[in-house]
């Protein structure tokens, strides 16, 4: 079709191409032939660009980081601004606007970008002078891909702004893609080049490491008599690569007697093949290890009662309830309701190993959780998975790197607080500690319900305490006595102290519950660096802000 | 006074200890386990505290990644088993608050409970203090709780005897603060002058030390097996004093022939009066001079006698009394038994002796036992009194109230649960062993009650069954449950195995003997049937089981 001398620049521009970048440029290329009317050519004579960052891991904000970073070495100032920080009446001024951003479990913006992305959301907003381009975070495994970045691309359009950068979506495997597109962007404020097809689709190579591993251990470490169940899991996979601090992803499997008990009320054969993702794939391993058959989404019942044209109250619902209440009037109809079933969404369990002091292991410290649900208890399905496995059975699993939990260089204090199954990755800290003979001291706060059953890991502890790897630990025990205890209540007890640790460097770790727990231990800390350092509260907040920005007070809570 | 070598760890930890302090106050502290420090577990046990570790859970908790499971059993001081109804009823709340709820009552007259964390132990001993209980010396190496003849009736005088049930245990106490401070919060005296203590100085004694008082004709409180018993002398209704009896203790160690129990001996009599008290006070001094520091199995007073001889042991005692002891006087001992039931004393007070299995009162699904004491205590009509053998008695109620306390016990079936306990159980006694005992080889209190179930056909068998035989077990050779004073003894070995003694008389004034080594149950079942049978057939008129199996099985060899 092209004239020779245009193939030419293409066939040598190909020649000079890797996989990624060739699949990246299809995208590129079907996304200007899709071209919008709106979109303009980027002006050559950009000089201040603002790069606003939604981020819950902290992935988005390395990246607009590094972003920054690279524009002002293209002599573009930025302004760099995380989006819960971000003055919202500005945002019909830009000029130039960038936003990265990723998106949570279900389809949720992260906690930090909600404001942002509610605005975006209202209808007496004009912003038909921003220049805009969206780069999304996020994770294939989850059914909801980068939806938040869909969601924020497809406002600003909607509110007038124009695109001059196609909607990037990037799974967890980002850092070359992201650098590509941020390089295509500069180069395109140099070049004058024509930008901004609709949408650019991610890549399908996935570099995320993905491990077969092998159950080597499951123990529930609560003593008898203990209303908790909580499973310190051992998995061996050889080679596996991860930090302290990074997270273990899965996909749970729906239990076979839940998926037995569905096949047989739909009247269905669990061989008969169904097609999902291009692939057939027999339709009761698809009901086990693919779709989720519990605690279906409203959406996903309103779907169930239009096929079966029943009236069904909009709530959550498991599929074997709906089956038995709601029945199929005939056979045929249960093939659109397994294409209307949701994907299982991954989990991700904070480490509790050390690569160094548990080579070839994973270790997970996972609560068994146990709801009520209209009256009956209920197992949630991944810690229930979790807690059913056996020694020697299969385990797939992939490693998520959290940037945001990084231990600290080995000559530093740590302060570790770490309630619950929060504790997690400070075994992981400290076993490497141990392992590295880092000389930094570290300080372990830990509370749960009682101390004769729910002391996770004690004996590890004392042993570590014996031989220096652990400094100090202090522990809460809520309801050990009449009045409750938690771990900001030791904080407090241990103020003075904690607060030399602190003013001498020492980087805070904070792992468990979002709320209450971190909230408390925050306010906590606020509190006593309010007395210690003698400062107003706005001082003192601006303390924490400054141990936050300087990577010395990290969280890892959920 | 040989100057001694090698002092055993347990002697360096008692001489640094502050006056008994250690780090005790540290250990408490110390939030990461449920255990005090290593040297302070020595120093505990003078605070009347065990720290002992559910056996049963050990193996679980060290895969779940869990410490064991620690806790303490506090043991009270209670000379001569005497307590009021106030106190009773305080122990029923504080064991259901702070333990495992049941309160054991011990061969020496006190009770203990268990299961006791570790910070709870200042709430118990802050409650039982504010009723005026303490367990100060309740264990460790010191006199401890000094036991008495238990039951009123025994003579118009057993209330003057008791008396110095308590007196001795006042004059022998150590003289450390320390129990206030650490565990009441009293303030620390700046001036430790008050804390100068000429009996056991900075080292105390060598190791635990046992003072019973019995009233003739009745042996209950085993009175050689103390290592200073002392026998009261009533003349023509008035006390002329006791006595002496010392050196007896009825520990051994497995495979260790230099160990063994030993009934003590009578060496003299001494008026009672301040002799008496001095005399004591200098059997303990003796002991404390010359008692084994470095190997704590030789370290009892019996092998301190055995070591210097009786007569060179007597005039030492007697060259530190500043007096002769008088010439021993006779005695006799007719019986050695709890009297169960109701008893009237010469006083009109009426007495009830309450059958309590192996000490231990509870609620079970069979009789709620704690449930009924509790109303009899907030009746405040009974005083509570604890015998030797571990059994009740419900005590000095007026005749006009003897109704009202009948009523409760009826209520709860007590009277019909002691009246038709076989004879076997109410004479048996079993030390705690599994769960709590760290020595323990083998079960004892927990496992006694079902196997005499299935000594009873036997006995029935052999028309045994209105035989008072008395039937003990105890879970190690450490004596607790004084088998080796008991026609049949059980002694653990290993876990679910017993060594079978035989021979001991029924008035506690002859050891047993090793008849069979490691039974198992239907061992020991098969083993008693035959000895029954023997027993049934070949005995002479009046004969025990025990005379007649020392006669038959061990006095010709």
């Amino acid at each position: 079709m092209l004239p020779d001398p245009k193939m030419k620049i293409v066939q040598d521009l190909v020649a000079n191409l890797s996989k990624e970048e060739i699949i990246w440029l299809n995208g590129y290329l079907s996304g200007v032939a899709s071209l919008d009317r709106k979109q303009e050519s980027t002006a050559a004579n950009v000089r201040k660009i603002t790069i606003a960052y939604g981020t819950e891991t902290g992935n988005s904000k390395k990246l607009a980081t590094s972003f920054a970073a690279r524009a002002k070495k293209n002599g573009i100032q930025s302004k760099l601004v995380s989006l819960d920080q971000y003055r919202l009446s500005d945002l019909s001024k830009e000029e130039w606007f960038f936003t990265i951003i990723s998106t949570q479990g279900e389809g949720e913006p992260p906690a930090t970008a909600k404001k942002f992305y509610d605005h975006l959301h209202q209808e007496n907003v004009s912003l038909s002078s921003v220049r805009y381009g969206v780069l999304a975070l996020g994770d294939t495994a989850y059914p909801l891909f980068c939806k938040a970045g869909e969601d924020v691309d497809a406002q600003l359009q909607r509110l007038g702004a124009i695109r001059v950068m196609p909607l990037h979506k990037l799974d967890t495997d980002y850092e070359v893609e992201a650098e590509n597109w941020i390089t295509s962007l500069l180069d395109s404020f140099n070049t004058s080049a024509p930008a901004a097809p609709q949408v650019v689709q991610t890549s399908n190579t996935k570099t995320k490491q993905h491990y077969k591993g092998k159950i080597l251990t499951t123990i529930n470490l609560n003593g008898s008599g203990s209303s908790k169940e909580t499973y310190h899991i051992e998995i061996a996979a050889n080679g596996v690569q991860y930090e302290p601090g990074d997270a273990l992803g899965l996909i749970p499997m729906n239990s076979k007697n839940v998926v037995d008990k569905i096949i047989n009320l739909a009247g269905a054969d669990e061989n008969s093949p169904v097609s999902y993702k291009n692939t057939e794939t027999p339709l009761g391993e698809l009901l086990r290890s693919r779709l989720s058959v519990i605690h279906l989404s409203e959406r996903v019942v309103k779907k169930y009662s239009e096929i079966v044209q029943q009236d069904i109250p909009p709530t959550r619902m498991d599929l074997i309830d709906l089956l038995r209440i709601y029945p199929i009037s005939q056979p045929s109809q249960f093939l659109p309701i397994v294409e209307a079933l949701d994907p299982i969404t991954p989990r991700l369990y904070s480490i509790a190993s050390s690569p160094l002091a548990h080579q070839d292991e994973v270790h997970l410290t996972v609560a068994k959780n146990t709801f009520l649900l209209d009256e009956q208890k209920r197992n949630g399905l991944c810690s229930y998975y979790l807690s059913q496995l056996k020694e020697g059975d299969d385990f797939d699993f992939y490693i998520h790197k959290n940037q945001l939990f990084k231990m600290a260089p080995q000559d530093k204090d740590i302060i570790m607080i770490g309630p619950g199954t929060g504790i997690a990755p400070f075994r992981s800290f400290v076993a490497q500690r141990d392992a590295e003979g880092a000389e930094g001291r570290s300080w372990l706060f830990f509370g749960d319900q009682h101390f004769t059953t729910d002391f996770l890991y004690q004996a590890e502890w004392q042993n570590w305490l014996q031989v220096g790897a652990l400094t100090r630990m202090n522990v809460a025990f809520s309801r050990d006595q009449d009045q409750k205890l938690y771990v900001q209540h030791k904080l407090l007890q241990h103020a003075g102290e904690l607060f030399e640790w602190i003013e001498g460097g020492a980087y805070v770790y904070i792992c468990g519950t979002k709320d209450p727990m971190s909230v408390d231990v925050e306010n906590t800390l606020l509190q006593i660096i309010t007395e210690y350092k003698q400062l107003d509260e706005s001082q003192a907040m601006n303390y924490l802000f400054d141990m936050k920005e300087n990577g010395r007070l990290l969280k890892d809570v959920y | 006074m040989a100057e001694q070598k090698n002092l055993s760890v347990v002697e360096k930890i008692k001489t640094a200890s502050d006056g008994l302090r250690g780090t005790l106050k540290e250990s408490l502290q110390d939030e990461l386990t449920g255990a005090v420090r290593e040297q302070d577990h020595a120093l505990i046990k003078f605070h009347g505290m065990y720290e002992q570790d559910d056996r049963d859970l050990r193996e679980e908790r060290a895969l779940k990644k869990l410490d064991k499971l620690y806790s303490f059993m506090i043991r009270l001081r209670i000379p001569g088993g005497l307590i009021t109804p106030q106190q009773w009823i305080a122990a029923h709340h504080i064991a259901g608050n702070y333990s495992t709820g049941v309160i054991k009552i011990t061969t020496r007259q006190t009770i203990q409970l268990h299961g006791i964390l570790k910070r709870d132990i200042k709430p118990t001993l802050k409650d039982f203090n504010a009723v005026t209980l303490d367990s100060i010396a309740a264990c460790g190496d010191v006199n401890r709780n000094v036991i008495c003849s238990s039951h009123p009736s025994q003579s118009p005088l057993h209330k003057q005897i008791h008396d110095y049930a308590g007196k001795l245990s006042e004059a022998l106490l150590p003289k450390t603060r320390a129990f206030y401070e650490i565990w009441l919060d009293e303030e620390v005296l700046a001036d430790k002058k008050e804390e100068i203590d000429p009996l056991y100085q900075d080292h105390y004694l060598p190791r635990k030390f046992k003072i019973g008082i019995a009233i003739p004709p009745n042996n209950d409180v085993d009175v050689f097996g103390n290592d200073l018993g002392l026998i009261a002398i009533i003349e023509n209704e008035s006390l002329l004093g006791f006595n002496l009896a010392i050196g007896g203790g009825l520990s051994s160690t497995h495979g260790n022939p230099s160990t063994y129990p030993r009934l003590a001996t009578v060496i003299g009599f001494v008026p009672a009066n301040d002799k008496l008290m001095k005399a004591v006070y200098e059997v303990l001094t003796i002991q404390r001079d010359f008692g084994n520091r470095s190997d704590r199995k030789q370290a009892r007073l019996k092998y301190t006698i055995d070591n210097m001889g009786v007569d060179v042991f007597k005039t030492e005692l007697e060259r530190r009394c500043g007096f002769p002891l008088g010439k021993a006087m006779p005695y006799q001992f007719t019986e050695r038994k709890d009297y169960y039931g109701w008893r009237q004393s010469s006083s009109g007070k009426w007495h009830y002796t309450i059958f309590v299995e192996n000490g231990r009162v509870v609620d079970d699904e069979n009789l709620a036992l704690k449930t009924a004491l509790l109303k009899v205590a907030e009746t405040g009509l009974a005083q509570f009194r604890f015998t030797p053998n571990q059994n009740l008695i419900l005590s000095d109620i007026d005749e006009l109230d003897k109704n009202e306390i009948e009523g409760i016990l009826n209520q709860f079936g007590i009277i019909e649960h002691t009246d038709n306990s076989s004879l076997m159980r109410k004479n048996s006694i079993a030390c705690v062993a599994f769960n709590t005992c760290p020595l323990a080889l083998a079960e004892a209190q927990r496992y006694l009650p079902t196997l005499i179930t299935k000594i009873e056909p036997l006995l029935k068998k052999h028309s045994l069954e209105s035989e008072e035989i008395s039937l003990r077990m105890t879970g190690c050779p450490n004596g607790c449950g004084r088998s080796p004073l008991a026609e049949i003894g059980f002694i653990g070995t290993a876990y679910g195995r017993y060594n079978l003694y035989l021979g001991g008389d029924r008035l506690g004034e002859r050891l047993n003997q090793k008849f069979r080594d490691n039974l198992d149950e239907q061992e020991i079942l098969t083993t008693l049937d035959e000895v029954f049978a023997d027993y049934s057939l070949n005995r002479s008129s009046g004969e025990t089981l025990g005379d007649f199996a020392w006669r038959k099985y061990f006095e010709q060899q």
